[in-house]
C-alpha cells in the first residue's frame, strides 16, 4: 500500500474537515465499543483470560522459529506448500509464481491485511490477472480504489449512498440506498466469480503448529468459498500468527470476536489443512501458506516485540478518540490506530512514520480494551524515545525539551523564570484572562484559547504567605 | 501525620488557588503539610517526549525533596500516574533506587484518592450551586483507578448536584505536549468534550487536572461559552468561603 | 540461504538465542504441544446442554427444533420447508442417504453443492453449548460446500453430540479421528455482513438462513 504516513499531519487537517468522512466517523464512534462492552459481560474472568492469551503469544514470540518450524513440518506433512517471503515484494513475487506455474487468469480474495502491506492486487493486476476482493468492505473499496480504513471494518468511512453510488457506476444496475439490497447486490455480482475464479487467496488469522492448520475467522462466509472452491488456495499471513495448540486457539477465540465487533463468536470459524483428500468432493488440489516476516523479525528482542502478541480484533482503534476523529486513512498505511501507530513506524521506518508514535494523548483507553494485554501507550513512548535520541525530532522540539529540562533541575532558575511569565501571560491575557494567540503555541491557540496565569505563582505566593 | 505537597507545574504557574484549597484540605483534616522548595515538575512533558534524562533528573528531584514524608500528596492524578507507575521503570539497571522509589510511590496520593481512601473524609464543609459534571482525567481514571473518589467527596458538598455527561471517561484531548504538536486533533477532542459539558446541563465542569481544564476551559471560550465555570475538584471541596480566605493577592 | 533460513536466523538473533538452529527449546516447544493445556473459561452456568445449545443458537439467528427420533428428522425437514414455503428440493450429505427420505416427497441429490442449490441438508459432528455453534468436519461424505452454497441449511444433530465448550469438540475429534480433516467448521448462525454503515444484514454470501433440527 502507498505510504504517506509521512504527511500524517496534512493528512489530518484534510480529515478533520471533511464533512462526509465527519459525519460517518461520527455514526462510527461508539457502535463497536457499545457492543463489545455489553458482550464482555458474558465472561466473568475476562482478566484471567486476558492473561492467559497474553501468556499464550508471549510464549510463542519467545521460541517463535521453533513453532515456526513445527508448524510447517505438519503442514506439509499434510500436503500444504509453505513459503517464506522476507519481503512484502517477495510475497507478491511468490504469490505471482504459483499464480503463473497453474495458468490462472481468475484470483478471488477475501480479507488479508498482510497482502495490503504489499500492494498485492496491483502486482497481481499487473501481471495480467484479475483479483476480485470478496469480502463486502474490500469489494466496496476496491470498486472505490481506496485502502481500507480500518483492519476489520475497511469500508467504515463510506456511507450507503458512496456504496450506491458505487454499485450503480460499477455493475450498471439502477442505484438503491436500501443496506440489504445493497448486500444482495453484491452477493449476486460475487457468486459467479467464486464459481469460476482458478484461485483463492485469504489471510490467516492464526496457524496452528499443532496441526499445520491455517485459521480463519469471518462472518460473510467469503473466507470459506476462497478455500473451498478454488483449485487452489493461497493463505498470507505474518510469521508471528502462530498458537501452538486447538486448546489455545479456543482460548483466544473467546477474545477475539468479542473484542473486535462484540459478538460473542463470529459466523465462522474455519481450521484449513491440506488440500483435499482423493475421496474429497469439494476443497482446493493444492494449498499454499506465505509466511511473511517483512520487518516482523525486527522487532523480537526488543521492547516493541510485544506488539506481535496482536491478533488484529482492532478494539485498539475501535476505542482511541484519535482515531475517532480522524479515521484510518489519515495514518498512512495499512494499520491504523494505536496499534497502526506501533507497527507502522517498525515495519516502513520511524522516520517514514515520525508524527504516528506522537498521534496519542497516551489516555490509555486502547490499553485496557486489548485482548492480549499489548501496552501501546508504552509501546508508542518507546518510538518517542528512539525519535527523540536518533534526533529524528525537529530540532525547535529538541533544543525546548533541552531548556526546559535543565531549568526544571534546578529550582532557583525555574522559579524565577516562573514567575516572569506568570505575569507576562497574566497581562497579555487581560479582563477576560485569555490568550487568543501565542506565539510559538499556535498548536493549540488555533482552536482554543489559552486561559492566562492569575498572575503569582504558588510558590512566591506561598514564601510571602510563610513569612 | 506529615504531608509532603506536591504542588505541580501547572498549578504553580497557572492556578496557584488550586495549590492552596489543597493545602486547606489537608491541613482541615488535621494534617501537618509542608511544601518543599526544590519541586519544580514531575517530569512527565520530557518523559512523554521521548526524553527519558529528564524524567530521570526529575524523579531523582523529587525522591530528594519528598522522601521523608509520610505521605505525599498531589491535586493531579497525572503526575500522581507518572511517579507511580513510570518512575521506577525509569532505573532499569539500580534496584536499589527502585526500592525506594517504590517505597515513596506507595505513599503518593492524588488529592482524591488521599482524602477518600486515606483520611476517610465523610463530612466536607462545603458547598456549590449548581450542577456538576465531572471528567475523569486518564491517567487519574486508568492508571490509578480513579472515579468514585471525587464523586463520594463531591456528594458530601452542599448544593452539588452531580450530572454525568455522555462520555465522561473519553480523553479531552489534553495529553501535555499533543496539545500543541497535533494542536488540530487536540481542539477535535476538546470540542466532543465540550459538547457533552454542554449537554449534560451542567454550570460547572469539575476535574482533577489541570492540564485537561486548561484545555476544556480553553475550548468552551473559544466556543463563546463564558458561562459554564471550569473547577479544579479542590476548589469544589475546600468550598467558596475557604477560597475567598485564599485570596491569591 | 533461502529465505525460510533467512527468517529463522533473524528470528533467532533477535531472540538471542544461541546457535543457527534450535536445540533444546524444540523439544520445550513439543512438549508444550503435547501438554495442550487448558486456558481458563467464564464459568458455565447451565446444565442441559442442548437448552444452552438452543438459546444460544437463537441469539445467533438460528433456528431450533427438536423431534424424538432420528427417523422424525424428515418429517420435520419438510414442516420446515413448508413453513417458509421454501423449494422441497434440496442437495444433502451423502452421510446422510440412508435416512428415512423416501416417504417426505422430498427432491434430495445426495452430493457436493453446486451454485444452483438453494437448500442444503447436513449433519454435524458435534456442537457447542457455549456459543451455539455447530462444528461440521469435511469428507467424502461431509463436502464443506453443502452448508455454504444454498441460501438455507438445514442441519441435523443428535442432542448427545452437544458438548460444552470448544475444548471439549477437540477431544472428541481426536479420540474419533485420526487426523483432523481438511476442513473444520464452526457455523454459528447464518452469514452476516456489517460492512455497511455498520448496519447488520443476516445473509451476505452464505447461506440466509441456518435451521437446527435436534434429535433425542
Ligand atoms: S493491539 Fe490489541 S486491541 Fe489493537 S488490534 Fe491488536 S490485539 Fe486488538
Amino acid at each position: 500500500m502507498l505510504l504517506t504516513s509521512f504527511s500524517f499531519k496534512s493528512n489530518v487537517k484534510k480529515k478533520l474537515v471533511d464533512p462526509v468522512l465527519q459525519k460517518n466517523m461520527k455514526r462510527f464512534g461508539g457502535r463497536f465499543v457499545i457492543a463489545r462492552a455489553e458482550v464482555m459481560k458474558e465472561v466473568d474472568n475476562l482478566e484471567d483470560i486476558r492473561v492467559a492469551a497474553a501468556a499464550i503469544r508471549d510464549g510463542i514470540l519467545a521460541n517463535l522459529d521453533s513453532y515456526l518450524i513445527t508448524f510447517e513440518e505438519r503442514a506439509q506433512a499434510r500436503g500444504t506448500t509453505v513459503h517464506w517471503a522476507e519481503t512484502a515484494q517477495d510475497v507478491n513475487r511468490i504469490l505471482i509464481e504459483i499464480a503463473k506455474a497453474n495458468g490462472v487468469r481468475k484470483i478471488v480474495k477475501s480479507k488479508s491485511m498482510v497482502s495490503e502491506e504489499s500492494g498485492l492486487n496491483d502486482a497481481v493486476a499487473a501481471a495480467d490477472m484479475q483479483v476480485i476482493e470478496t469480502d463486502l468492505g474490500e469489494y466496496i473499496l476496491q470498486l472505490a480504489d481506496e485502502p481500507p480504513s480500518h483492519i476489520i471494518a475497511p469500508a467504515i468511512h463510506k456511507n450507503v449512498e458512496e456504496v450506491a453510488e458505487l454499485f450503480s457506476k460499477h455493475h450498471h444496475t439502477p442505484r438503491q440506498t436500501n443496506i440489504p439490497a445493497l448486500c444482495r447486490e453484491a452477493r449476486e455480482q460475487l457468486r459467479p466469480h467464486f464459481i469460476s475464479a482458478d484461485m483463492g487467496i485469504s489471510g490467516g488469522n492464526f496457524l496452528i503448529a499443532e496441526t499445520g492448520s491455517v485459521v480463519i475467522v469471518t462472518n460473510e462466509g467469503n473466507g470459506r468459498m476462497v478455500t473451498t472452491l478454488p483449485k487452489i488456495h493461497v493463505a498470507i499471513t505474518g510469521i508471528e500468527k502462530v498458537l501452538p495448540t486447538l486448546n489455545d486457539l479456543s482460548t483466544i477465540l473467546r477474545l477475539l470476536p468479542r473484542s473486535a465487533t462484540g459478538q460473542s463468536i463470529t459466523n465462522y470459524v474455519s481450521m484449513l489443512t491440506g488440500p483435499k483428500g482423493a475421496d474429497d468432493v469439494d476443497g482446493p488440489e493444492q494449498s499454499h501458506i506465505i509466511l511473511v516476516d517483512s520487518g516482523r523479525s525486527r522487532l523480537l528482542g526488543t521492547e516493541l516485540q510485544r506488539a506481535l502478541r496482536c491478533i488484529r480484533c482492532g478494539a485498539c482503534m475501535n476505542h482511541c478518540p484519535v482515531y475517532q476523529n480522524i479515521g484510518g486513512h489519515a495514518y498512512g498505511w495499512v494499520y491504523p490506530g494505536p496499534i497502526g501507530a506501533v507497527l507502522t513506524p517498525s515495519y516502513v521506518g520511524l522516520k517514514n512514520a515520525l508524527d504516528l508514535p506522537q498521534a496519542s494523548t497516551l489516555c490509555g483507553a486502547c490499553e485496557v480494551v486489548c485482548p492480549v494485554k499489548i501496552p501501546l501507550p508504552e509501546l508508542m513512548r518507546v518510538l518517542r524515545e528512539q525519535s527523540f535520541e536518533q534526533r529524528l525530532r525537529p530540532w525547535s522540539e529538541r533544543f525546548s525539551i533541552g531548556v526546559w529540562r535543565t531549568m526544571a533541575n534546578h529550582p532557583r532558575v525555574y522559579a524565577r523564570f516562573a514567575q516572569v511569565a506568570a505575569r507576562l501571560l497574566h497581562l497579555m491575557g487581560g479582563k477576560k484572562g485569555l490568550l487568543h494567540w501565542l506565539p510559538g503555541l499556535d498548536g493549540w491557540t488555533d482552536g482554543r484559547d489559552m486561559p492566562a496565569p492569575t498572575g503569582k505563582t504558588f510558590r512566591e505566593l506561598y514564601a510571602k504567605r510563610k513569612s | 501525620m506529615r504531608v509532603g505537597l506536591f504542588v505541580t507545574c501547572l498549578v504553580d504557574l497557572m492556578r496557584p488557588r488550586i495549590g492552596f484549597a489543597t493545602l486547606k484540605l489537608l491541613q482541615n483534616s488535621g494534617c501537618e503539610v509542608v511544601v518543599p522548595e526544590g519541586q519544580t515538575c514531575c517530569g512527565q512533558p520530557g518523559f512523554n517526549s521521548g526524553d527519558r534524562e529528564s524524567g530521570r533528573l526529575l524523579a531523582q528531584r523529587f525522591l530528594k525533596d519528598f522522601e521523608s514524608f509520610d505521605y505525599v500528596v498531589i491535586p493531579s492524578g497525572s503526575c500522581t500516574g507518572m511517579i507511580r507507575h513510570h518512575y521506577a521503570q525509569l532505573f532499569p539497571a539500580d534496584p536499589a533506587l527502585q526500592k525506594r522509589i517504590n517505597a515513596l510511590s506507595a505513599r503518593t496520593y492524588e488529592l482524591t484518592q488521599f482524602l477518600h481512601t486515606v483520611l476517610h473524609i465523610q463530612n466536607l464543609h462545603s458547598s456549590f450551586k449548581g450542577n456538576i459534571t465531572y471528567h475523569d482525567s486518564c491517567s487519574g481514571l486508568r492508571e490509578l483507578g480513579i472515579k468514585l473518589q471525587p464523586r463520594q467527596l463531591i456528594g458530601q458538598v452542599a448544593g452539588a448536584q452531580l450530572r454525568e455527561m455522555e462520555k465522561p471517561e473519553t480523553c479531552c484531548g489534553f495529553g501535555g505536549a499533543f496539545s500543541i504538536k497535533l494542536g488540530d486533533i487536540a481542539s477535535r477532542m476538546a470540542d466532543n468534550k465540550c459538547q457533552d459539558v454542554q449537554a449534560s446541563g451542567a454550570d460547572a465542569i469539575v476535574g482533577g487536572d489541570l492540564g485537561c481544564l486548561l484545555n476544556i476551559e480553553g475550548r468552551l471560550r473559544r466556543m463563546g461559552d463564558e458561562s459554564t465555570q471550569v473547577l479544579h475538584v479542590a476548589e469544589v471541596l475546600v468550598g467558596p468561603e475557604a477560597l475567598a480566605d485564599l485570596g491569591e493577592d | 540461504m533461502s529465505a525460510r533460513d533467512n527468517i529463522l536466523a533473524r528470528v533467532r538473533r533477535g531472540l538471542n538465542l544461541p546457535g543457527d538452529v534450535p536445540g533444546a527449546e524444540r523439544s520445550e516447544v513439543l512438549r508444550a504441544i503435547n501438554d495442550n493445556a487448558r486456558g481458563p473459561r467464564p464459568t458455565y452456568g447451565w446444565t442441559d446442554h442442548a437448552e444452552r445449545f438452543s438459546l444460544r443458537s437463537k441469539m445467533l439467528s438460528t433456528t431450533v427444533d427438536r423431534v424424538a427420533t432420528l427417523n422424525d428428522a424428515p418429517a420435520a425437514v419438510v414442516r420446515y420447508l413448508n413453513e417458509l414455503k421454501l423449494p422441497l428440493n434440496a442437495v444433502a450429505w451423502p452421510a446422510l442417504s440412508a435416512m428415512p427420505w423416501s416417504a417426505t416427497g422430498l427432491g434430495l441429490e445426495f452430493r457436493g453443492a453446486k451454485d444452483s442449490d438453494l437448500v442444503g441438508i447436513t449433519g454435524a459432528f458435534c456442537a457447542i453449548a457455549e456459543t451455539g455453534s455447530l462444528m461440521l468436519l469435511s469428507g467424502p461424505d461431509t463436502p464443506a460446500a453443502v452448508s455454504l452454497l444454498p441460501e438455507t441449511h438445514i442441519a441435523i444433530l443428535d442432542v448427545s453430540r452437544i458438548v460444552p465448550g470448544m475444548e471439549e469438540a477437540w477431544t472428541l475429534l481426536k479420540s474419533q479421528q485420526s487426523a483432523v480433516p481438511r476442513a473444520v467448521n464452526f457455523i454459528s448462525g447464518p452469514s452476516r455482513t456489517a460492512d455497511i454503515e455498520q448496519t447488520i444484514i443476516i445473509g451476505a454470501h452464505g447461506p440466509y438462513r441456518v435451521h437446527v433440527i435436534l434429535v433425542g
